[in-house]
């Protein structure tokens, strides 16, 4: 049976302070969805195997569905609404647009946030390197070989930029 | 004669959605959220038959959060299904599966209404089940739906007197009792297919919203919306003028969504409780109940002569259906890509029985090329086989044996521009075929398979905008395959535009019918509608330019994308000019319907070629090279179509090596994404694409359809190429390495 306990939590989402009650038990993934309303954040799998719900947490990329919405207290959470820069977008999305990196769109939120932080922390990474911390997203439409040259190109931009 | 030289057709064109979708800002169903939005979550039957003998909701009822709790007596006597109506919104007074819906609850917070299931008694009266489709077809067998022939849409054509039969389909050419007549030696094999999930990374969701007038508004995880709003009037017994259903983006389909799914359960908790109702499968609940693909059973009997000619081939092929055949979307409620059973081969005399059959299991439906896995992998299994016994090459056997121009393929067709040769020798030669093998246990396969171009209903809405924008209103949905780009590209290149004078909308609400996305026709039934439509309002609009400038419309010059009088200085039209001239003017807002019944003659080829590697202790396969090979027409949008292909072909490795629907007496065990392995980006080989290309296909500017032809062979040629690797020969899917593993053992335990 529920026990509908609540906590008051504050985080900040992509730069902007939020303070929700959520009852305890209350999934970061539902608390981004439903009670901020960021539904970019998707649910696939709920197990945290297809990767689809991928935010990043202090700079880490996490499984949303596994994590619950008071972990998040006083962290910092970047979804994919926050990727893009004010005007534009963030080259990997550009680059995930110009190369066939998605097709349903349904993944792609995760796969966008999880090679957004590989880019950050790996600028220019070897396929074997994207094809290692990408494993954790699930894409039934690709075949993943656009996603790899998305990823690629990406890189390549940065350097030249 | 060269490619035509084509402005946009041939060069990438990003999706007008493509921002949206790498933003987080593209709308899926489950996205949708309303005022005063509530959540249904469904009970389902924990046993794969038994009688329902009572349900008590009253304590469900009564938890605080609750606001409707609602049984088969509460919705009106109703069946529901793609084509033929035998599935019930809510199970009545039996369930045939395990996970088939009993009860549903509505409350505020969907955590609630998961609370309030466990609080739903239900009595049953456990009946005897059948799991295996064979078992079902015996005459001492439960039958699962005695009334089947009752029920609406049910294909009196395809009836059967054998048991649990819902439909039995027949494809002959010449004559199977002469072809056998003339054959030196005759072969038998039987193979078994598994099922397999369609995997999209959205599960099906459905919104329904019932306003003050009555009427339905539905968000929808369906490619096929208008169909949706047909169904769904059925299965709750209103107008179909009351179901307004609203676009959304579909997060996959690879054939699965085209079912009303959990929609009619929205639409009575919607009435019941008058607010916006939602309801979204998880993934457990997609893996016990979604709609996968038919494990299968193909019996050949194979007919050669002494020349190696295949000269007759008779298939049983039988389908578990699975429970209920609503998910069928075809009227033959079967599956055709049985008809492929003669495989890429011009055979004179052929009988192919397809069987589709009712167990207590989950029920089945489309998945990307229904049939034709199953039944690739039995020809080209049996193609190796046979060679062998007569002692030729196996590569020899097929060349020997290939379609040409000419030949009838079992559902009628008589095939023309036929490049199932030249496509295979492409794979060949762009392979390691013959060449030395790196290590003792590598192995290569072959296989080669045909696909034809779908056939439907197109509907279509164009209009010259005050903007200057062609504007298409489609019922079509994007599913991810591209579409809509390639409708923008077929309208900018006939007219000539540029695409960013072309807007592609899909507005199924303004349709009463259509056929939606699916059997690889978009871009043929669509596209050449969407074409013939922009030539009738291209005449339209120049009319109305002439009219402007004063002109006669053979005067009319359209340059630089304007509209000007030929030989004159005066100032010229922009699109935007000449819709305000012409507006209101009815012909610059045209629509049309379309219907292609004729399957063309033109078909697809693919033949690919895998190279592995079996590890004989372990027995893990390591795929260390792809090479897939296809005959295309002319490539209207190449980043996509490429996408269609190396989509398609992890799909069929998955299904070829570890994707598989587990059941045990009806239970399915593999009911996370965690034990229904999908590929990985780590999963997949080396790839080589070949296109032998060539202007020939029937849809505009001479293409063809991609999206169904990569994904079938591949398992067939993993299957070839293991034996190559170790001698086994593998006659059920899928090639798993505990499989391989246990099959090596026991060879060798027999000191083989």
């Amino acid at each position: 049976m529920v026990s509908e306990m609540t906590r008051t939590i504050r985080l900040r989402v992509n730069g902007r302070e939020h303070s929700v009650e959520v009852p305890s038990r209350r999934l970061l993934v539902d608390c981004l969805r439903y009670d901020l309303g960021l539904t970019g954040t998707k649910e696939g799998c709920s197990v945290g195997v297809c990767g689809a719900c991928t935010v990043l947490m202090d700079g880490q990329p996490i499984s949303s569905c596994l994590a619950l919405a008071v972990f998040a207290d006083g962290k910092e959470i970047v979804t994919v609404e926050g990727i893009a820069p004010e005007e534009g977008l963030d080259k990997v999305q550009q680059s995930f647009m110009d190369h066939g990196g998605f097709q349903c769109g349904s993944c792609t939120p995760g796969m966008v946030v999880t090679a957004k932080a590989l880019l950050d922390e790996n600028p220019n990474p070897s396929e074997d390197e994207i094809k290692e911390w990408m494993m954790g997203n699930l894409c039934r439409c690709t075949g993943y070989y656009q996603i790899i040259k998305s990823i690629q190109e990406a890189a390549v931009e940065a350097s030249d930029a | 004669m060269g490619p035509m030289p084509y402005t946009v057709i041939g060069k990438p064109l990003e999706s007008q959605e493509g921002r949206a979708k790498v933003t987080g800002a593209a709308i899926f169903t489950a996205d949708v959220i309303l005022p005063e939005m509530i959540w249904g979550k469904i009970l389902r039957s924990p046993l794969p038959h038994a009688r329902i003998v009572s349900i008590d909701t009253s304590e469900a009822e009564q938890m605080p959060g609750v606001l409707a709790v609602l049984t088969a007596q509460d919705l009106p006597d109703t069946l529901t299904g793609r084509i033929v109506y035998d599935t019930p919104v809510l199970a009545r007074d039996r369930v045939r599966f395990i996970g088939e819906k009993v009860a549903v609850v509505a409350a505020e917070d969907p955590d609630v209404a998961e609370d309030a299931l466990s609080l739903i008694e239900v009595e049953y009266e456990e009946l005897p089940a059948v799991f295996d489709a064979e078992e079902a077809m015996k005459p001492d067998a439960p039958l699962l739906h005695p009334d089947y022939r009752a029920y609406l849409h049910a294909p009196e054509k395809f009836f059967s007197d054998i048991p649990n039969v819902h439909s039995h389909v027949t494809w002959q050419v010449g004559d199977i009792a002469e072809g056998f007549s003339q054959a030196q030696e005759v072969f038998e094999h039987t193979f078994n297919t598994h099922s397999q999930h369609q995997g999209f990374i959205e599960t099906h969701a459905s919104v329904v919203s019932v306003d003050s007038e009555g009427r339905a508004h539905l968000w929808i995880t369906n490619k096929m919306p208008v169909r949706a709003q047909k169904l769904l009037a059925d299965a709750v017994e209103i107008p179909q003028e009351q179901v307004v259903v609203h676009p959304v983006c579909i997060g996959g389909d690879f054939g699965g969504k085209g079912s009303l799914m959990d929609s009619p359960l929205c639409y009575h908790l919607s009435k019941r409780t008058g607010r916006p109702v939602k309801m979204v499968m998880t993934y457990t609940e997609e893996l016990m109940a979604g709609n996968p693909r038919h494990p299968t059973t193909i019996s050949l009997r194979t007919g050669v002569s002494a020349e190696g000619k295949v000269v007759a081939r008779q298939a049983r092929v039988v389908f578990d259906s699975g429970a209920y055949a609503g998910f069928k979307p075809v009227p033959l409620v079967n599956i055709p890509g049985a008809n492929a059973a003669a495989g890429v081969y011009g055979t004179p005399h052929v009988r192919i029985d397809a069987y589709s059959v009712y167990t207590n299991s989950v029920p089945r439906g489309h998945v990307r090329a229904p049939g034709d896995l199953q039944v690739t992998f039995a020809v080209e299994s049996s193609m190796e086989l046979i060679a062998e016994a007569m002692g030729i090459d196996p590569l020899e056997f097929r060349k020997r044996n290939l379609l040409q121009d000419g030949d009838v393929l079992p559902d009628g067709r008589r095939l023309e521009q036929v490049r199932i040769r030249e496509t295979l020798e492409a794979a060949v030669e762009a392979s390691s075929w013959g060449q030395p093998k790196a290590h003792p246990h590598v192995g290569r396969g072959v296989a080669a398979s045909y696909r034809h171009i779908g056939t439907g209903e197109a509907n279509a809405q164009m209009s010259l905008e005050s903007d200057g924008i062609v504007k298409v209103i489609t019922p079509v949905p994007d599913t991810g395959t591209g579409a809509h780009s390639m409708l923008r590209k077929v309208v900018a290149e006939t007219w000539p535009l540029t695409v960013e004078q072309v807007r592609v909308e899909a507005r199924p609400e303004l349709f009463e019918t259509d056929s939606g996305a699916g059997g690889s026709r978009v871009t043929y039934v669509v596209g050449q509608l969407v074409q013939e439509m922009t030539e009738e309002l291209r005449e339209s609009v120049c009319r109305v330019a002439a009219a402007a400038l004063g002109c006669q419309v053979d005067d009319v010059v359209f340059e630089a994308g304007q509209y000007a009088v030929k030989g004159s200085s005066d100032p010229a039209l922009t699109l935007a000019q000449v819709a305000e001239a012409g507006s209101g003017k009815p012909e610059l807002c045209i629509r049309k319907t379309q219907v292609n019944r004729e399957t063309p003659q033109v078909t697809t080829f693919t033949a690919q070629v895998v190279e592995l590697e079996v590890d004989p202790e372990t027995g893990q396969v390591k795929i260390l090279d792809v090479v897939t090979s296809h005959d295309v027409g002319t490539i209207i949008n190449p980043v996509s179509h490429q996408g269609q292909i190396d989509g398609g072909l992890i799909q069929g490795i998955g299904f070829g090596m570890i994707e598989e629907v587990v059941m045990e007496d009806g239970q399915v065990s593999t009911l996370h994404l965690g034990d229904y392995k999908l590929p990985n980006i780590k999963d997949i080989p080396p790839l080589t694409t070949v296109l032998v290309q060539e202007e020939i296909g029937p849809a505009p500017f001479q293409s063809k359809a991609i999206g169904e032809s990569s994904i079938t062979p591949v398992a067939a040629a993993i299957a070839n190429a293991v034996y190559d690797a170790v001698g086994v020969r593998f006659y059920d899917m899928p090639i798993t390495a505990e499989k391989i593993y246990w099959a090596l053992k026991e060879r060798d335990s027999h000191g083989e």
